[in-house]
């Protein structure tokens, strides 16, 4: 499918920009989940014109259905990959969909990418990984545990499968494409849902402990939140990101790379809505305009 | 102009550097790509101070197994040929320079 303008993120900055973009009359996708903002289930308590403490999921869904309202195609999809070629832009989403469009609002949020249970910090690197793609080979013929409900998990589980002994994927709740749970289940990993509350292991990881008792052991423990980080689609996309993973922009929302815009808590602090949508409207406006060759 | 080693020089890097601090990684990995640039800079700034250098833990799994690297990048910072620090993860160049120093 091709766009003019494709949104990466569902949270205030990326629903802003779709909302700015397709008011300027550009084909707009939106990609990512709302649920996943990190507004959703939120109080927003400072917001202009609300008048109090406002409900963030609330906010987002009025939010979405006013993208769609102005002309936007909103799909609840995770990007897992995302391309740079010949001045134009891709992604391959979650579900096998390519989209491709002229100009890109990169609106990820700040990923979240720890759980923060007891024994996950001290045993990082003593088998505890956060990066399935970057490890995979030190856990050949042993068991291991991947940690999400989302399609970074999933992808993992998966690619774990061509290594580990055995491949147990815990998720408090699946949020990934069925079409990729089928594919790590096919694959030989074993779902189950569950909640992890514990780490152990002194010199290494031995088991991973979940809320009703149930202790897994393993030897690797591969913690995957929410979908690609936006550290790594700004390095798909070309953009090297800053040490603290944000990505760089100038006032008009520009990136270092011609086409693709950045807005919202991604680009830096302070990590507030008002923030996001303000960048969000420059960021849409500005690729609209980009992905009409009338420049930014 | 950071020094590639391997699993035979290795150790010699180590022996012969009063401070080596060695950067573990593989071309595959996304963070070690971020990390690449970081070291060069650390190079830089310890040159005479510190002997810098990168192994691909990939083509040499002797000194991986050796220092149970388990993820990557990881930094190994060596002081008269003693392992005095560990540094895991993605790290910013004043992080390294402060545990070689
Ligand atoms: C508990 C709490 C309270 C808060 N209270 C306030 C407040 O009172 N006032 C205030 O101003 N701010 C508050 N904030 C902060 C505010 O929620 C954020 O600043 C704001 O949500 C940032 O918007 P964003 O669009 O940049 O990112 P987010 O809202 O985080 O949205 C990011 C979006 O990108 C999507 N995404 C990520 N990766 C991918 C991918 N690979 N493919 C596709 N989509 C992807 C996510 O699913 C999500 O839809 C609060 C936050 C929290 C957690």
């Amino acid at each position: 499918m091709d766009f003019d303008v494709m949104v990466i993120g569902s949270g205030p900055a990326g629903i802003q920009a779709a909302i700015h973009s397709a008011r300027r009359k550009a084909r707009t996708v939106l990609l990512g989940k709302a649920g996943n903002s990190a507004m959703a289930g939120a109080k927003i308590e400072n917001y202009f014109g609300t008048g109090g403490p406002e409900d963030g999921s609330a906010l987002l869904a009025k939010g979405l259905s006013q993208a769609e309202a102005a002309g936007c195609s909103a799909i609840g999809k995770n990007a897992v990959s995302a391309s740079a070629a010949g001045g134009s832009f891709s992604a391959s989403l979650e579900s096998g969909a390519e989209i491709s469009a002229r100009a890109v609002v990169l609106a990820t949020g700040v990923s979240r990418n720890s759980l923060g249970i007891p024994g996950e910090k001290e045993l990082f690197g003593k088998g505890v990984s956060y990066c399935a793609s970057c490890d995979c080979n030190f856990y050949k013929g042993v068991p291991v545990v991947v940690i999400g409900g989302d399609s970074e998990a999933a992808l993992a589980a998966e690619l774990m499968t061509g290594y580990a002994s055995e491949v147990r994927w815990i998720a408090d709740g699946v949020a990934a494409d069925p079409i990729l749970v089928e594919r790590a289940r096919r694959a030989g990993a074993a779902l189950a849902v569950g909640r992890p509350v514990r780490i152990s292991g002194s010199a290494g990881v031995e088991s991973v402990a979940l809320a009703d008792g149930t202790e897994i052991p393993a030897r690797g423990v591969f913690i995957e939140l929410g979908g690609r980080s936006s550290a790594d689609l700004a390095m798909d996309l070309g953009i090297m990101p800053e040490p603290d993973d944000s990505v760089k922009v100038d006032g008009g929302c520009r990136t270092s790379v011609a086409g693709v815009f950045a807005c919202g808590d991604v680009t830096g602090r302070p990590w507030q809505v008002a923030r996001a949508v303000g960048q969000g409207a420059v960021a849409g406006s500005n690729a609209a305009d980009y992905s009409k060759g009338a420049g930014s | 102009m950071v020094l590639e080693l391997t699993d035979e020089t290795f150790d010699a890097f180590v022996r012969d550097n009063p401070v080596a601090i060695i950067d573990c990684w593989a071309p595959w990995c996304g963070p070690c790509m971020r990390m690449g640039p970081i070291i060069e800079e650390v190079a830089h700034t310890l040159a005479g101070k510190a002997g810098v250098a990168k192994l691909n833990v990939d083509e040499n799994r002797n000194t991986s197994l050796k220092y149970s690297i388990r993820a990557i990048p990881t930094i190994l910072v060596f002081k008269d040929a003693v392992l005095v620090d560990t540094l895991v993860g993605l790290r910013q160049k004043e992080d390294i320079i402060e545990s070689a120093l």
